[in-house]
């Protein structure tokens, strides 16, 4: 799969992973700004901006927009995270260049005051969507209660509050930091046409006013938990108790993130792992999962929980325990293997969907400027030990003060 | 395109169907015994969702433990699952795994332990899963539907229904596996880098002496009410609405299929315009089609805030109501853009793929080529979908609020 960049005049980069066997081609503006960009004035801007690039260009209709992705028959969509923005579109190759022409253009988008007021009333609606299913907020509050005053504590979406302030003009100044061609990749996959994405961008990107980058990672992030103990948060109706907890782990450039996304695999993937037989095939709870999520410059071991609430607080000093006797007995070599193979598996599988070959190689270049094919990808993989493993179980301990917080039924911990 | 599809029928009833994707480096599998939900005996709800499980939790000479760590070691994303009319197992993997899985698979459908002792756990895990849907409101909504408006046994929730669950026994899994769990009418799909001939040798070998026994066919009983709300303390109120449409092997499905979408299949479908981006009412609206082999239905869903879900459903209704005689050719081109452009970026998933000839083969007992698919979306136009909706214009529909409080269907519909 050969890989392709090109970088304009005014700093954008333009990326591709082509592949022969892809009948389609996947396109993405990957944008380097989420909540952690965000002050409290404009917290969730970043998301509520996501929406309004769909709401128009002073050339473009918002309705054109969604009729002209539908015509193309593309599949597109956009996502907003703490640390990215993501705007994206498959579709059948011969549809490449009107595909690169829309997104393209929509990165200028009009913004307008009506739009604005309108979209703010879907923005709302997402969030008390969210509101209203599990874990009902907690792990918003979790990650706030983590981080502390770190920018990693915002919100994605935001809050009612914030999102009913918003003026316009602040997501029109925001949009002029951020969206900087500088902090921006175009990047593509499968059956591209690379030299004419690069004459799209240089059309419809050329002409953006480069802007100086703001430093993102600061300040430094904490390496445990902020507020470390167990916040609650009623739902009366709930039928059980939701509860998670956060510990430190690798960032994303550290040499033992793959090590650690093995680790959480191992003790609590959603089957075969240890927290699966210790409490999901018993049926004792719902859900227990282990899941590794890296940022810049922090990493996070999440645990979650769902169970009744009477066994919420049995169930947590189970898994408590589980973490310990991995801590102290260490890990057989046999589960290593299958959790590697798991693993290795995920990637190779993965790797043949050029949806999600986008996001990988978006997200490396947005974050790192480099390139990982597939197979670098496996080789990481394979190339993480059993010994590798063990000194992340010591150096990130999952038994460490966490930040928790349980959503459930009633007030009693 | 040169396509490479195949499909055969052992002597016992299983067909195996298949696509060889030489492109691809994995390979999907699904196996899909004809057992499911409706075929749960009175008092019993959840039996087969309880079977499958219970399947898992140990097989031949595998206890339950080193069935599921044996599939893990080999890479495999396994998969279980349970419709109102199978219990499936599947597994997608890099294709050199394949060889070894089969036989373990073959165990799990043949040669299931059915322990007593793993039957309390199995119990509980489907349990657990049910409080879980207790907290999922748009799912409850959208089951409600289905209960409503489909015949008995069909609407019945194929998760089970707590009280009933509780009563299940050792002995009724061991019954049910006996009675139900046999070859005849079996569909075993495949896709990817596989060798037709090499992979129909193996399944034969451990499928084909298996003896049929085929379970008698389940009666239709009565569908349920028109309406029904749901009380739930909760900031949004949750709606949907459905009505009878062609089954998937009826002549007439796509244009079905495609008036739907024109409604609600896309960002520039007529929900999302009128109800999302126009009046911003929500952040979810949506319809679909849902079918089973003899019947199907529209199903429309949207969650919004308790104070603006009677606008939402209002709106709802007088767009579906507006629907016949109003559908212009540029919403059938970009329906047909979005569907033939779907069908072909199936190509690239063998997960996809698999599922994809399984349905075929369930529904019409023939695979469709993807020039024949594609074919059947460009004959599609707007004379073609008016003339069915002329003829079968939405009626005898089916409301489902979950919410503060009940709505009120206010617009006038064909009964």
């Amino acid at each position: 799969m050969p890989f392709l960049h090109e970088r304009l005049p005014n700093g954008l980069d333009v990326i591709a992973e082509t592949s022969d066997a892809a009948v389609s081609t996947s396109i993405g503006f990957f944008v380097a700004t989420g909540s952690r960009d965000e002050s409290d004035d404009v917290s969730g801007v970043s998301h509520f901006l996501e929406h309004m690039v769909f709401k128009g260009t002073p050339g473009i209709t918002g309705d054109e927009i969604n009729h002209r992705f539908d015509a193309m028959g593309a599949s597109a969509n956009a996502f907003t995270s703490e640390e990215d923005t993501v705007y994206y579109a498959s579709v059948l190759p011969e549809q490449q260049h009107e595909a690169v022409d829309l997104l393209g253009a929509m990165m200028r988008p009009a913004l307008r005051g009506t739009d604005f007021d309108t979209e703010k009333l879907v923005i709302l609606e997402e969030i008390r969507m969210y509101d209203d299913q599990p874990p009902f907020g907690a792990d918003d509050r979790c990650r706030a209660s983590y981080f502390g005053r770190h920018p990693l504590a915002r919100s994605v979406l935001g809050s009612v509050e914030s999102i009913t302030d918003l003026p316009v003009e602040a997501m029109r100044d925001y949009h002029r930091r951020r969206y900087a061609p500088g902090t921006m990749v175009l990047a593509a996959s499968g059956a591209v046409d690379f030299p004419a994405l690069v004459e799209s961008a240089k059309r419809l990107c050329g002409d953006w006013e480069p802007a100086a980058p703001a430093e993102r990672r600061r300040p430094q992030p904490p390496r445990q938990a902020a507020h470390p103990g167990t916040e609650r948060i009623v739902k009366a109706t709930a039928a059980l108790d939701y509860a998670v907890w956060m510990v430190a782990a690798p960032d994303e450039f550290h040499d033992d993130r793959h090590a650690a996304r093995l680790l959480a695999i191992l003790l609590g993937d959603s089957s075969g792992s240890r927290l699966y037989w210790g409490l999901v095939d018993s049926g004792e709870a719902e859900q227990a999962a282990c899941l590794y999520q890296d940022f810049l410059d922090a990493g996070l071991f999440i645990t979650q929980l769902s169970c009744d609430a009477a066994d919420v607080e049995t169930l947590r000093e189970r898994i408590a325990s589980i973490y310990a006797a991995a801590a102290a007995g260490g890990l057989e070599p046999a589960e290593f293997e299958r959790a590697r193979n798991k693993l290795a598996s995920r990637v190779v599988l993965g790797g043949e969907k050029p949806r999600r070959r986008l996001f990988d190689i978006g997200l490396d270049w947005s974050h790192a400027r480099t390139y990982r094919s597939v197979s670098d990808h496996l080789r990481l993989v394979e190339g993480v030990m059993l010994d590798d493993v063990h000194r992340v179980l010591q150096a990130w301990p999952l038994d460490a003060p966490a930040a928790a917080v349980i959503a459930g039924p009633d007030g009693e911990g | 395109m040169k396509q490479s599809l195949h499909s055969t029928t052992l002597g016992n009833g299983i067909t195996i169907v298949g696509e060889r994707l030489p492109e691809l480096e994995s390979v999907a599998v699904a196996f899909h015994a004809p057992v499911g939900a409706i075929h749960d005996p009175s008092g019993k709800c959840g039996l087969a969702t309880v079977t499958g499980e219970m399947c898992l939790r140990g097989a031949g000479s595998r206890d339950s433990r080193q069935l599921v760590e044996d599939l893990e070691s080999a890479g495999v994303q396994l998969a279980q699952g349970v419709s109102s009319t199978h219990i499936s197992v599947s597994g997608a993997m890099v294709a050199r795994q394949l060889a070894e899985v089969l036989p373990i698979y073959a165990d799990i459908l043949r040669r299931p332990l059915l322990p007593a002792d793993e039957l309390p756990a199995a119990r509980q895990m489907v349990l657990q899963n049910l409080a879980g849907i207790e907290d999922e409101p748009a799912h409850r909504t959208l089951a409600a539907l289905r209960r409503l408006q489909s015949p008995a046994p069909w609407g019945m929730p194929t998760e089970g229904i707590s009280a009933e669950v509780e009563s299940i026994e050792i002995d009724d899994v061991r019954e049910f596996v006996a009675q139900n769990l046999q070859p005849a009418g079996m569909i075993v799909s495949v896709a990817g880098r596989i060798e037709w001939d090499d992979f129909v040798r193996r399944v034969e070998a451990l499928l084909g002496d298996w003896q049929a026994a085929p379970a008698p066919p389940v009666a239709k009983g009565p569908r349920g009410a028109a309406t029904l709300h749901v009380t739930h303390d909760a900031q949004q109120t949750h709606v949907a609405v459905g009505w009878p449409a062609p089954p998937y092997r009826d002549d007439t499905s796509h244009e079905a299929t495609a008036a739907l979408a024109v409604l609600g299949g896309g960002p520039s479908s007529r929900f999302f315009t009128e109800i999302r981006e126009r009046r911003a009412l929500c952040y979810t609206v949506s319809a679909g089609y849902q079918t089973s082999r003899d019947f199907a239905h529209a199903v429309c869903y949207s969650g919004t805030s308790a104070d603006r879900a009677q606008e939402t459903l209002d709106v709802m209704l007088a767009e579906i109501a507006r629907l016949p005689g109003t559908i212009t050719r540029d919403e059938v081109d970009r329906v047909k853009a979005r569907a033939k452009s779907g069908l072909i970026m199936q190509q690239e998933s063998s997960a996809a793929r698999a599922n994809a000839f399984a349905r075929q083969w369930y529904h019409l007992a023939t695979l469709r080529t993807l020039a024949q698919e594609l074919e059947r979306y460009d004959r599609l136009d707007v004379a073609a979908i008016e003339a069915w909706l002329a003829a079968n214009p939405p009626r005898d529909l089916t409301v489902v609020s979950l919410g503060r409080e009940p709505l009120e269907v206010r617009h006038a519909l064909p009964a």
